[in-house]
């Protein structure tokens, strides 16, 4: 058995170490092809084995796929549930009371240092046997919650980003503190605090992964469940990471062009 | 009296920013006040828009208390327009935007009572052809006139100015003084802290020399000009003339 996985064979064949087949215990999702590994020299074993890899990583891959929207789904809500309870913590870590900014402080400093994956456990099992989360709900709360305490540390840097001169002025214009901050202060920040955000977006698309063990079918829990009746296992896994890699690097491409359309001509100096 | 400050303490820790203040202005009136850097000109006009917290002694405008706990800051603050060395226009808006969200948004006005007072000040401070331009596209003189505009579409009682010209260019100080002049022969009550002489001898009613936190001297331009009774007062003129 080699790294590549239990079940692919080796022969060294003129060249080094190149897989060439399966053992007739592999089923292609049903489908076997009747290859086996024997060996009988020449440039067909390459093809043949070529055509069964290819094959079986379709086989795979629609396997896969369908998991992809689950995947796209917990990250969209999660995100969407740590933007605006990340914006509120950020808002309350700035306040003048200091008991909400210390509030606001502790729940920063709580969900950043216990691990999204007990999180996770403990709202699934924990607070999900008391009030009855479903797997998706309690996913979407667990990795939402934990990102809205990343989220409020950059929203509040965004927000101390601006310069006092602006609450001044804003103030001097009449517009109470929370005014300045809605009107004046927040949608500066946003352009500052873009790219970091769009940074914890991709990496809550990663995180989603941790949900599958919960037992909520997304992309990993589809790859473990391929794996666990086939064990093919280095394919499997392969495919699993290239379309997490084919999403997250969309997403960086998708954030550079949001920079582009905010950075609004000549809107570039903090002193106005 | 629209203005009326009595006994005004204002310190930062130790140090005694305005000490032992009173003062006060006339409706229409324009007091120019000039001193040495740390003699506690801006502080105090801070302190008329509770910008900054004074420790002790009574501001009255226009009858309304600004009173330490802030109760009517709003009340207050919608009475007085400030401008400020650093213009602090809001980048993220356009021109014409600066000068019509307050007015949304404190004074409930409409969109379109909000643009046509807006365009009706641009008009007045020159810059109706910049309406819907970015504050980045802007001379520093520009910026100011914009300033300026988005002030007085809150139709304020009084106008302060926190150094306004300070941080311009020589060629771009007089377009301001222009506007301020403008505004002055308007009736507007003005504070100005200022450290143009040739303005405060043109335009001033009244001119306060403050020194130390305190009223060294005050008098009319040509009393406190040509003939400073105080010490300090001719050692400053000295260096500024």
């Amino acid at each position: 058995m080699s790294r590549f996985g239990v079940n692919i064979t080796f022969f060294s064949h003129g060249r080094e170490w190149i897989p060439l087949g399966y053992s007739e215990k592999v089923v292609f999702g049903g489908r076997a092809t009747g290859q086996t590994g024997e060996t009988t020299g020449g440039d067909d074993d390459l093809i043949d084995w070529l055509t069964e890899q290819a094959i079986l990583y379709w086989d795979i891959l629609k396997y896969l796929i369908p998991a992809v929207p689950y995947t796209v789904l917990i990250t969209v809500c999660s995100f969407a549930l740590a933007l605006v309870l990340g914006l509120v913590i950020g808002v309350l870590r700035i306040s003048r009371s200091r008991p909400v900014a210390a509030a606001a402080g502790m729940y920063i400093n709580i969900i950043r240092g216990v691990p999204l994956l007990v999180q996770i456990f403990f709202i699934y099992f924990g607070l999900g046997s008391v009030c009855n989360l479903d797997r998706f709900t309690a996913g979407v709360v667990a990795v939402g919650i934990c990102y809205s305490a990343y989220l409020a540390e950059i929203f509040r840097s965004g927000i101390d980003a601006i310069s006092q001169g602006q609450y001044e002025a804003a103030q001097s214009l009449g517009m109470t503190r929370f005014q300045a901050l809605r009107h004046v202060i927040i949608p500066q920040s946003f352009r500052i605090v873009i790219p970091p955000v769009a940074n914890e977006f991709i990496a809550s698309l990663k995180d989603s992964s941790l949900v599958s063990i919960i037992g909520m079918r997304e992309l990993t829990r589809a790859g473990r469940e391929y794996y666990s009746q086939y064990f093919v296992d280095f394919q499997t896994w392969l495919l699993v990471g290239a379309i997490y890699l084919i999403m997250t690097m969309s997403l960086s491409r998708l954030v550079k062009y949001l920079e582009r359309v905010y950075a609004v001509a000549g809107y570039g100096s903090r002193q106005g | 009296m629209i203005i009326e400050v009595e006994n005004l303490v204002c310190r930062f820790g130790n140090i005694v920013a305005v000490d032992d203040f009173s003062l006060e202005v006339a409706k229409g009136e324009v007091v120019v006040i000039i001193g040495p850097s740390g003699s506690g000109k801006s502080t105090f006009l801070r302190c008329l828009n509770a910008l900054e917290d004074f420790d002790s002694g009574r501001i009255t405008i226009d009858g309304i208390d600004v009173d330490r706990k802030h109760k009517h800051i709003h009340d207050v603050r919608l009475e007085v327009g400030m401008v400020f060395q650093s213009f602090n226009l809001f980048p993220h808006l356009t021109v014409i935007e600066n000068t019509m969200l307050a007015q949304r948004v404190v004074r409930k006005r409409t969109r379109e009572e909000a643009r046509k007072k807006g365009e009706e000040l641009l008009n007045l401070v020159g810059l109706s052809d910049k309406r819907d331009i970015y504050p980045a596209r802007l001379s520093g003189g520009q910026k100011q006139r914009v300033a300026i505009a988005r002030a007085l579409a809150m139709d304020p009682k009084i106008m302060l100015f926190d150094e306004a010209t300070s941080a311009l260019d020589p060629e771009m100080i007089g377009e301001v003084l222009e506007v301020m002049k403008n505004l002055a022969a308007r009736g507007m009550t003005m504070l100005v802290v200022t450290h143009e002489i040739g303005f405060a001898r043109e335009v001033a009613d009244r001119i306060v020399f403050m020194d130390e936190g305190r009223i060294a001297e005050e008098g009319s331009p040509s009393a406190i000009l040509d003939n400073p009774a105080n010490k300090r007062t001719r050692e400053f003129l000295a260096k500024v003339l």
